[in-house]
């Protein structure tokens, strides 16, 4: 034995001594576990990788290395099969055997012996002979332990011979994913096979995406419920191979999608992902897309029953199925509804809004939290209900009962109480007024007050106290009175939310059943009153008391003759008729009660079930002790009393239907408001400034400033700025005006929102779909800037012979009023020739005829007309001189026409100079104006254009209502070409515009250059279809309403696609564009005869 | 003429009907003084206000109170009876006439009929309270044309002359004689409003619907309803007054509201019955039906 060691360390001496170091150590251990024929063999097998190539002696060394790891790991025939196969590679390559025997030890533990070949030869099959392969196939062997612990070695061979395909195209990528692999495999859960064959398949459809595939994967796995991600692999599978583009993307969305679903709910939405699958790969995506905002509103059945009535869509139309899956049809929109019991916000806008109206008697609005709170003007949650005196803001969604019924009526409670803010008047605080139930004493406390203050300034010799009694509003003037503005602001609010239940409830009785079960299960919802120390105890009681639970109320025993005294002035106000006054006196006399009281924890039998019942049913007279209390409140005594070290105080949870009441804020950017309308005209008397607005914010208990001092004031500071700006101080430049500049906004996406003012929101017509898309495009109107005063006169100047013809023409217009109808039965008058022939017909025998009455039938002329002009970039175009040829030799008839043609003639000598499209648009207009002026018919014009569907552009030239002005003038000469045409909205924009109208002859004139095309106007394939689609549809709407379209065109194309838009509307194509302003007028007035 | 048929049916000659019973009317401001002010002096009046708000019946009311005798022209002689009235005060004869789009001159100064070989004259409404000098209500009188609202200009100026061209008279008005004007200035187009050289021939009063305590004792007199439901339905009122400008063109009339409680009183549910007579007279919005639908279940039960 000794011998072979002797031998082969003697052939180990050519290469450097760290192999024989190598073989000697191995040799010791070894020896133990082999015998002398097994050591020599495995001895000559190192001498023989050695030998292979000038640098596999590192090979061999590690071989030896370690030989005494693997060795424990197997009997000796795998032992030698696996030194074989090292060997073997080292004949290949030395960097392979290195690798190999390098990852040989952590390999071995989780390879079964028979798969050592197997191994092997899968890493050698990666080896192509060159260098990059042998570093592919040297990573692969090194990363073989780590992907083991999550791959079984059939997965692995699956793994490496995906590698292998993948680097025929690339061997970095293949590298790469390899390195990925390590860290993906963990993560993809039971079936590993499912993610290679699809990785596999992606190989085979687009190999570049491999890369980007495992890194969405990566990021997408985690996000999805563990038991599902084999299912999400695989449905991604099906949709590659259905020829979903860009499946790593949708991976990535689609996974974003489902983290935001419960991962309880996974199962079942893949579920019904996969039977969406049969019908429609590509709807999947988008399905599962929107699978948040879906389940946000209905149960995961009622989606299912969502989604088939999607599927029969498909059936029917394939691209009205996507629209819907998509949630951008109008039909979708409704199945949800239909669906779900949620009540939304937008769906009860319009009928709550008005409600409001009616109960307020005010313009009152309407709109979400969430818009409140980007204000910032204090207000910081968007889950209550709040008002802030002039709008009503709600949540979003309710849906905490389960009908719809009843989630409307919670709505309706939640607005009637916000409204009751504005109705009985809780901003409408007077300091000065008298209250109706009680004695004033808030002067008393007051003057107690100020005598403190002024005792205390003369004690310390500073001026500093003064400060604090100055105040902007009544409320803020009440609120000065306490030292603890917390609990003063805490009752305050529980007894005027208290009160104005009162006024609903005796006001209406027809919503007092809703308005009951909303208050009792607020009253369920309460926190138990044994959890908390006292102050906060006696809060939670008038909290109770304002819900109405009169019976059984527990309060600390201690405490019980103070529960009965504020129950019994607290009921006082929870009546009809009380005012907001009478809530501050209460307030003021509660707050003397129990703000002495400690905030301490009340041992559990020491509370006392008390009947409120009757409190409040007798007159009241304050106790004789008020006038101490109110003393000692001034003398800021009660904080004195409080025991150190007592609980700090919190407010009482909000009851949540009353939502969020802040009187202060209220009251003061009521103020402001006033002070903006009335402050224009009265100059700076006594303006109330940001800096007075902040320092009443930071000292007000409404706006939480609880982080550092520093930090509060900044954030007064930004809220008393918002507050200006809201009530329309330091108004920042107006939107309105000019031809601004626009902003671009991604086409992608959904329903959009006008939230800015001018904007309106419109839906637009998909006829693939066959359906609206819902809340689609935004309106932005606005005023045309005024431009050359001087335009108007020069331009009706120009065509000053024409202008008088029109001019008396369309006054002739007027006495075609009246018509005279002859030959009546009954009438105005007896036709006298009439009456004659029936007495020669009696004389001579006849029968006479009795119609001898005659009247003048009323035509009564009742025109509505909208003028809308393309003002998009083509009309900038110049018009074609020399198509004029005189080819129109054929003088008109008509007396008008022929001085109209006549006139056209002349002029053709003179004006020679560059004319853009736009130019006779305009002059047209003037002419216009100035016949429309003669005959008194109520018309607007208006330009549109615009860029991308949030931004059409709708200028105001002249509106329907507006009289007609120099302005108007002015604005005529501004207009100019802009972007693009998309007419939809501007249609139906105009539309709303005219259906306020009330003629009888409505009337919208479209004069354009060409056909309708904007961004995203005109989809992929379909191009100009979808565009004059939506335009044709938005006629139809027009028609539908009664109102008259008329489409002129002079693009000389025109009546191809004006066919599919007009359809039986009428329509003209000018072939002559010079004669549009003459045939303008002449259309004008053959339409509305 | 005839005496064995028994009439079925009260019928009146246009100039001698006059109220015969005082007609309910419960003033809201000084409008009695102002029109027995305006009545004493003969100067004509105008009404301006929505409809239903009580103009017809102020009109009633005056015709029936300056007919009384003696109550204002000498206030301090007491009432005497009956017989005696006619003497000293005579009945205010109170002639309506509803314009509508399609009055003519003719219909309001008269016409020729023809009757056998020959024509005769009819004096019209306008004719008839001239001659008889009562009290002539042109109610609504921007329905009429233009050529009507001309015609009454020489009668409401000092002149007090009605022409009328066809018999080549002028006639005088009698001394009694006013003219009264209704008009809604809410609904008119702009086509449609009194031209200026009319409306500054009268005075004004406006018409308002009442306050809610006022209107809910008129609900409560007109339709019967006890005083609680009343006051619901003059709330009602209120409640949907205040959506003018907001979707719709005119609230609810106090006339409305008297029809809901006639309804009520006949044996309907409060909610059925606001809905029939108030809402769905209102409007024909379904918004606006919707919202004005939930004022009525929150205000009654």
């Amino acid at each position: 034995m000794t011998g072979t060691f002797a031998r082969v360390k003697g052939e180990l001496e050519e290469w450097p001594e760290a192999a024989t170091q190598e073989f000697e150590k191995a040799w010791q251990a070894m020896s133990v576990r082999l015998d002398e024929e097994q050591m020599a063999r495995w001895a000559d097998t190192g001498v023989v990788i050695a030998r292979q190539t000038a640098h596999s002696w590192e090979a061999a060394a590690l071989f030896y290395k370690v030989s005494p790891l693997v060795a424990e790991t197997m009997p000796f025939n795998y032992f030698m099969k696996w030194a074989e196969c090292g060997s073997g590679l080292g004949g290949e390559s030395p960097a392979l055997a290195v690798a190999y025997f390098g990852a040989s030890p952590g390999a071995m533990g989780k390879l079964r012996s028979r798969h050592i070949e197997a191994w092997a030869n899968l890493g050698r099959s990666l080896y192509k002979g060159t260098w990059k392969s042998s570093t592919l196939s040297s990573k692969f062997f090194e990363s073989t332990p780590e992907l083991l612990e999550s791959l079984t070695f059939p997965e692995l061979e699956r793994f490496a011979a995906f590698l292998d395909l993948l680097s025929h195209h690339s061997y970095d990528l293949s590298a790469e994913c390899l390195v990925l692999g390590q860290r993906l495999f963990p993560l993809v859960g039971q079936d590993k096979e499912a993610f290679l064959s699809l990785s596999i398949t992606m190989v085979d459809s687009g190999w570049r995406q491999v890369k980007t595939f495992f890194e969405a994967s990566h990021k997408a796995l985690p996000r999805i419920e563990e038991s599902q991600r084999m299912r999400f692999l695989k449905l991604s599978e099906r949709l590659l191979s259905s020829g979903v583009v860009n499946i790593p993307n949708t991976m990535l969305e689609m996974s974003q999608a489902l983290s935001e679903v419960e991962p309880g709910n996974h199962d079942r939405l893949l579920g019904i992902a996969a039977e969406l699958l049969e019908a429609s790969p590509v709807a999947v995506p988008e399905l599962i897309k929107c699978g948040p905002d879906i389940l946000n509103r209905i149960s995961l059945t009622q989606m299912e029953q969502w989604c088939q009535e999607g599927m029969r869509i498909l059936k029917q139309n394939k691209d009205g199925g996507l629209a819907y899956f998509k949630l951008e049809s109008a039909y979708a929109e409704e199945v949800l509804e239909s669906l779900s019991s949620g009540v939304e916000f937008a769906r009860i806008k319009d009928v709550i809004e008005m409600y409001c109206r009616a109960l307020a008697g005010s313009s009152v609005k309407l709109a979400v939290t969430s818009e409140l709170v980007e204000k910032n003007i204090g207000w910081v949650s968007t889950e209550v209900a709040s008002t802030e005196g002039s709008s009503v803001y709600l949540p979003p969604v309710v849906d905490r009962y389960r009908t719809k019924d009843e989630n409307f009526q919670w709505f309706k409670v939640v607005s009637t109480h916000q409204v009751g803010h504005i109705e009985f008047g809780s901003f409408r605080f007077e300091f000065e007024a008298p209250p109706g139930l009680f004695k004033d004493l808030r002067h008393r406390l007051e003057e107690l007050r100020t005598a403190e203050i002024e005792k205390a300034r003369a004690a310390s010799g500073g001026e500093e106290a003064a400060v604090s009694s100055a105040w902007v509003t009544d409320m803020q003037r009440f609120f000065n009175l306490f030292s603890d503005r917390k609990l003063a602001l805490d009752v305050f609010t529980v007894i005027e939310d208290g009160r104005l239940d009162a006024q609903v409830r005796a006001e209406y009785l027809g919503i007092k059943t809703p308005y009951k079960r909303v208050q009792s299960d607020a009253l369920e919802s309460r926190p138990d009153v044994r959890t908390l120390p006292a102050r906060e105890a006696m809060i939670e009681l008038l909290v109770r008391l304002s819900l109405q639970q009169f019976k059984t109320v527990l309060v600390p025993a201690e405490h019980a003759d103070k529960a009965r005294k504020i129950a019994r002035i607290a009921r006082r106000v929870f009546a009809y008729g009380a005012e907001v006054e009478d809530t501050a006196e209460a307030v003021l006399r509660i707050y003397a009660i129990i703000s002495p009281i400690a905030n301490e924890e009340v041992p559990p039998e020491d509370w006392e079930e008390m009947e409120m019942d009757s409190e409040g049913n007798q007159g009241y007279a304050d106790p004789e002790e008020m006038e101490e209390l109110l003393q000692q409140v001034a003398e800021g005594e009660d904080m004195a009393s409080r025991p150190e070290g007592e609980e700090e105080y919190e407010s009482s949870e909000d009851v949540d239907y009353r939502g969020d009441f802040k009187p202060e804020l209220a009251q003061l950017l009521e103020m402001l408001r006033r002070q903006s309308q009335e402050g224009q005209e009265q100059g700076a008397e006594e303006q109330i400034t940001q800096e007075m607005v902040q320092e009443m914010l930071q000292q007000s208990a409404e706006v939480d400033m609880s982080e550092g001092q520093g930090e509060a004031q900044k954030i007064a500071g930004q809220v008393a700025m918002n507050m200006l700006k809201e009530a329309g101080i330091k108004e920042p430049q107006s939107p309105e005006h000019g031809q601004g500049p626009f902003v671009h906004v991604d086409e992608a996406g959904g329903p959009l929102d006008p939230s800015e003012p001018q904007t309106f929101v419109y839906d637009e017509w998909d006829f693939r779909a066959d359906d609206y898309k819902p809340r689609w495009c935004i309106v932005r109107q606005k005023t045309m800037a005024e431009g050359d005063p001087a335009y108007y006169g020069a331009t009706l100047h120009h065509y000053g012979p024409l202008v008088m013809q029109i001019r008396r023409q369309f006054e002739m217009m007027i006495p075609e009023m009246f018509r005279k109808v002859m030959r009546l039965q009954d009438g105005e008058d007896i036709d006298i020739d009439e009456v004659i022939e029936a007495f020669v017909d009696i004389r001579t025998g006849a029968s006479p005829s009795e119609k001898l009455y005659w009247r003048r039938n009323k035509v009564q002329r009742d025109v509505s007309v909208v003028f809308l002009l393309d003002t998009s970039a083509s009309t900038a175009e110049a018009i074609d001189e020399t198509r004029r040829a005189a080819d129109d030799w054929d003088a008109p008839d008509d007396p008008v026409e022929y001085m109209l043609w006549l006139r056209a003639r002349r002029g053709e000598g003179t004006r020679r100079s560059y004319k853009r499209i736009i130019d006779l648009e305009k002059e047209a207009l003037v002419l216009l104006i100035n016949a429309l002026e003669a005959i008194g018919d109520v018309y607007g014009i208006y330009g549109f254009s615009g860029y991308g569907r949030e931004n059409v552009e709708f200028y105001t030239i002249k509106d329907i209502a507006e009289r007609f002005s120099d302005r108007v003038k002015n604005r005529i000469d501004r207009i100019s070409p802009l972007h693009a045409t998309r007419m939809g909205p501007a249609i139906r924009h105009a539309t709303t515009k005219l259906e306020a109208q009330d003629a009888r002859t409505k009337l919208l004139f479209l004069i354009s250059d060409g056909r309708p095309q904007d961004r995203g106007y005109s989809r992929e394939g379909v191009e100009k279809e979808y565009a004059v689609h939506d335009t044709r549809m938005a006629l139809e709407e027009a028609k539908r309403k009664e109102i008259n379209a008329f489409c002129l065109t002079v693009d000389k194309n025109g009546h191809d696609y004006l066919k599919t838009m007009c359809q039986d509307m009428s329509y003209e194509v000018l072939d002559d564009i010079y004669t549009l302003p003459q045939r303008l007028l002449y259309l004008y007035k053959k339409l509305t005869m | 003429m005839t005496s064995s048929t028994k009439t079925l049916y009260k019928s009146y000659i246009i100039e001698e009907y006059h109220p015969t019973q005082e007609p309910f009317y419960l003033p809201v401001g000084d409008e009695i003084e102002l029109f027995e002010a305006a009545y004493g002096q003969r100067i004509p009046v105008l009404f301006k206000g929505p409809t239903g708000c009580g103009k017809t019946r102020f009109v009633e009311y005056m015709s029936w109170r300056l007919g009384k005798p003696l109550t204002k022209v000498k206030p301090k002689k007491g009432k005497s009876d009956d017989g005696d009235g006619s003497q000293n005060g005579r009945e205010l004869p109170l002639v309506t006439i509803a314009c509508h789009e399609d009055l003519t001159a003719s219909d309001l100064v008269g016409r020729y009929l023809l009757e056998g070989d020959s024509t005769v004259w009819i004096d019209g409404p306008l004719t008839r309270a001239v001659k008889a000098g009562g009290i002539c209500y042109l109610d609504e009188i921007v329905e009429a044309r233009k050529d009507t609202t001309v015609l009454i200009h020489p009668l409401t100026d000092h002149r007090r002359l009605l022409p009328v061209e066809k018999r080549g008279e002028l006639i005088e008005a009698a001394d009694g004689f006013l003219l009264v004007l209704s008009y809604n200035p809410g609904y008119q187009s702009a086509l449609k409003d009194l031209k200026h050289s009319t409306r500054q021939r009268f005075v004004a009063i406006e018409f308002n619907p009442p306050p809610r305590d006022i209107e809910a004792k008129i609900v409560e007199h007109e339709s019967g309803v006890d005083a609680p439901m009343a006051l619901q339905l003059a709330k009602l009122g209120e409640k949907v007054r205040n959506l003018r400008e907001h979707g719709l063109g005119e609230g609810a009339s106090t006339r409305l509201l008297i029809y809901a409680g006639k309804m009520i009183q006949a044996g309907i549910k409060p909610r059925r019955a606001c809905q029939v007579a108030v809402n769905w007279a209102v409007t024909d919005d379904a918004s606006v039906q919707r919202s004005i639908e939930e004022v009525i279940n929150s205000i009654f039960e």
